[in-house]
């Protein structure tokens, strides 16, 4: 069965890259987020196996958020995606229980190599 | 002693105690040599009991069985059952030296264990002399180091992990970072190298990262839990040896031991006041310097400069001293969290973060009962039981966090609860009710002063009456204690959401940057931390806007007050041009109009004497260099 993600950033282009890089890859993205307070909801109406998680967004960010769903759902896996030179932000999301990070701009092998790694799933979806 | 107690911050007083002891061991064994009294000898037996006691009660069975066998065979002799020769104070005293390495690695790491041969030696010496064997020692199980019993048997194993990051990763220090907690949630993470601090700023040389870690799961798990973290390369994993665990490895960088003594806060008060006196009496000197014959001013000058340097510095460090992180009082919440939680049958999750960070200690004095109260509020009034939070499709437990966090030159204590949160309404009808406000007030107050309607004495939305929090009493308070030490208080809330309560502290009592006005004939200082600017103005740039003066200031229009006015003094002439200072308020900013900008002042603030502190809009009281003394604002009060 395909590993069900949820894609949580504010930006439309991000989110239409993560959706087409993890597509590609087998993941079944099974719903998107624009910003902490619905990445709350979503996650837990969606229980999804994964979550990608931008930092900053508006109302709440990304390390409030994750520290929300973490709360919640301990076994949550949140994989942090930020921008480069937010080292401190992303050790705060990590903190709060994120799983791991990827850094922006990404290369598609570097994000299905975090996120597999993080699922413990060695092989394609 | 409780079993398992956390005895680790007891370690001090214990090495300080204990060292005493044997060193008043040692010299009565000495001075037995040369004369032997029946006090002598006495004084032996009962510094060996002390000895052996404390290091029981510590969990610290290799000194507690020495002191014990060392106590025997000084009873022994006592009793007059042998012979103190010289080979039994060279045992004694043998056993003494061995105490005191003992004790003093204590405050290292477990301590090492004794030298069978002298355990030995003792016994034979004391069945030599009576023909018995010797009593057991009792041993309290106190948990000394990291929460593990004494033992090398007991304790996890042990590995030295080598960590390589590749020179491709695009944040080698988050990645450094994660590792380390990853290992830290398996076990106990003996040491990092680089520091943590160095890998969080990713001064990483090479990519290589050791760590020392103690895993319950072995090997394995330890392989297991790296494996699922990307970019990383494990070099190696290898036992390291239990019994010379961290001593071999240097310590991390700020964990060094410092020696440290016990003082009372009152001295620091002492302290404090007399450097503030310091700084005054330096301010005196440098006005009485400006009227010097100018021959002599710049001499003097530069030593009253050095003089209000050195002075300034010991100010700053006695302040230091005074800093307290606000573990202190939240280590204790949780505890009282649960009591209160239980006692009203409320499931809570309570969290705290920010502990860390540091509050000058009178300040901490002041926010202990605050912070307990609005706790007991948030789980009396705010989280409701579990059925209730499930119909509202809420997770059955309510959670309570505690945050600390510091801003430019405030820490914000924040109690963030999940509950039903306050009814705004029922609050402005409760003010009507009690007179406190006429409808209209009540109904034009915006909603984060409503909600502080919860703090006239008496007024509360509180459904039940509970023998917890009262009824109402409490948060009156809890307002006056956080406005007593500079703060305010701030509440938000969402029907069904939850409530949110806020302490915005300064960090520290004392000196503050003030700008000296004149208003209404006096001199008076403003907190340059408030000021956003000072300009004058002619009257022509003084707008009206719906009957309000309004002052032009960058692109806004910003409502004029009369500084005189607000004091209660008569209204000044209006003058040309007219000096307006810009201050920031809770709300929007303000001009206040004053009759004189007259400079900046550096101020030792000293709190109101009663009854001046009941006076709304007075924040303290300075003297100033000329030693007049001039009175503190605080505008945002004398505004309200």
């Amino acid at each position: 069965m395909p590993k069900r993600v949820l894609i949580v950033d504010d930006a439309v282009f991000m989110r239409n890259m993560l959706r087409d890089i993890l597509g590609a890859a087998g993941y079944l993205v099974v719903g998107e987020a624009t910003h902490g307070i619905e990445a709350v909801q979503r996650h837990r109406e969606l229980k999804p196996d994964l979550t990608t998680m931008d930092i900053v967004m508006p109302y709440k960010n990304g390390i409030e958020a994750t520290r929300e769903i973490v709360r919640t759902d301990p076994s949550a896996v949140i994989v942090i995606c930020s921008a480069l030179g937010q080292e401190a932000l992303v050790m705060e999301a990590i903190e709060a229980g994120a799983a791991d990070f990827v850094v922006k701009p990404f290369r598609p092998e570097d994000v299905l190599g975090v996120l597999r790694k993080v699922l413990g799933d060695e092989r394609s979806p | 002693m409780a079993p398992g107690q956390d005895m680790s911050r007891y370690v001090g007083l214990f090495v300080a105690e204990a060292v005493e002891h044997l060193e008043a061991l040692s010299r009565d064994l000495l001075a037995l040599e040369r004369e032997r009294t029946p006090e002598t000898v006495d004084s032996l037996f009962r510094h060996a009991h002390s000895v052996k006691g404390m290091a029981a009660s510590m969990g610290l069975e290799s000194i507690a069985t020495l002191a014990h066998r060392v106590e025997d065979l000084v009873d022994v002799l006592r009793r007059g059952e042998g012979h103190w020769d010289r080979s039994v104070v060279d045992l004694v005293l043998a056993a003494v030296d061995s105490m005191l390495v003992q004790v003093r690695a204590t405050a290292e790491g477990p301590p090492p264990t004794p030298p069978p041969d002298l355990l030995e030696g003792l016994s034979e010496a004391v069945r030599a002399r009576t023909g018995r064997p010797l009593s057991p020692t009792r041993v309290a199980r106190a948990h000394l180091f990291g929460g593990e019993p004494p033992g090398p048997a007991e304790r996890p194993p042990r590995f030295q992990v080598e960590l390589q990051i590749p020179a491709s990763s695009q944040s080698p220090g988050v990645r450094a970072f994660l590792a380390h907690r990853t290992l830290a949630a398996l076990g106990t993470v003996l040491f990092v190298r680089p520091s943590l601090e160095e890998l969080r700023a990713g001064a990483i040389a090479g990519g290589r990262v050791t760590l020392g870690v103690e895993v319950p799961g072995g090997a394995a798990r330890l392989r297991e839990a790296l494996a699922r973290l990307p970019d990383l390369e494990l070099l190696a994993v290898e036992p390291l040896d239990p019994s010379a665990p961290t001593a071999a490895e240097p310590p991390p960088a700020g964990l060094e031991p410092t020696q440290s003594v016990r003082v009372r806060t009152e001295l620091l008060d002492d302290f404090l006041e007399l450097a503030g006196e310091l700084l005054l009496a330096i301010a005196r000197l440098r006005e009485i310097g400006k009227r010097m014959p100018e021959a002599h001013a710049p001499v003097l000058e530069e030593g009253v400069g050095r003089l209000h340097a050195l002075a300034k510095e010991m100010h700053n460090r006695v302040m230091g001293a005074r800093m307290t992180p606000l573990a202190v009082i939240t280590d204790q919440l949780p505890r009282a969290v649960r009591d209160v939680a239980r006692r009203r049958g409320r499931e809570v999750d309570f969290s705290v973060e920010g502990a860390e960070i540091e509050l000058d200690r009178a300040i901490l004095d002041a926010l202990a009962e605050p912070l307990l109260h609005v706790l007991r509020n948030a789980i009396d009034h705010g989280i409701e039981d579990g059925r209730s939070r499930a119909a509202a499709g809420k997770p059955e437990r309510g959670s309570i966090r505690l945050g600390v966090r510091r801003t430019r030159d405030r820490v914000v204590v924040e109690v963030t609860d999940d509950g039903r949160g306050m009814d705004v309404e029922a609050l402005r009808a409760a003010a009507v009710a009690r007179g406190a406000l006429t409808p209209e007030a009540a109904r034009q107050l915006p909603e984060s002063e409503a909600l502080l309607l919860a703090c006239l004495p008496g007024v509360s939305t509180a459904r039940d009456v509970s023998d917890i929090s009262g009824r109402g009493v409490g948060m009156d308070a809890v307002k006056r204690a956080v406005e007593r030490v500079a703060g305010t208080l701030e509440l938000s809330t969402g029907a069904g959401r939850g409530t949110r309560v806020a302490f915005r502290l300064p960090l520290t009592v004392a000196v503050l940057q003030l700008l000296l006005v004149r208003a209404g004939g006096e001199v008076v200082g403003l907190p340059i931390t408030k000021v956003l600017g000072a300009v004058e103005e002619t009257p022509s740039s003084v707008d009206r806007s719906s009957g309000a003066p309004v002052l032009r200031h960058g692109s806004g229009l910003l409502p004029i007050h009369g500084l005189a006015a607000l004091l209660g003094f008569d209204e000044p002439a209006p003058r040309s041009p007219q000096p307006f200072v810009v201050l920031e308020t809770d709300r929007e900013p303000v001009a206040l109009a004053v009759e004189g900008l007259l400079g900046q002042e550096e101020a030792v603030v000293k709190a109101l004497p009663r009854p001046l502190d009941q006076l709304p809009g007075l924040a303290g009281v300075t003297i100033l260099g000329s030693g007049r003394p001039v009175f503190i604002l605080d505008v945002p009060r004398l505004l309200a």
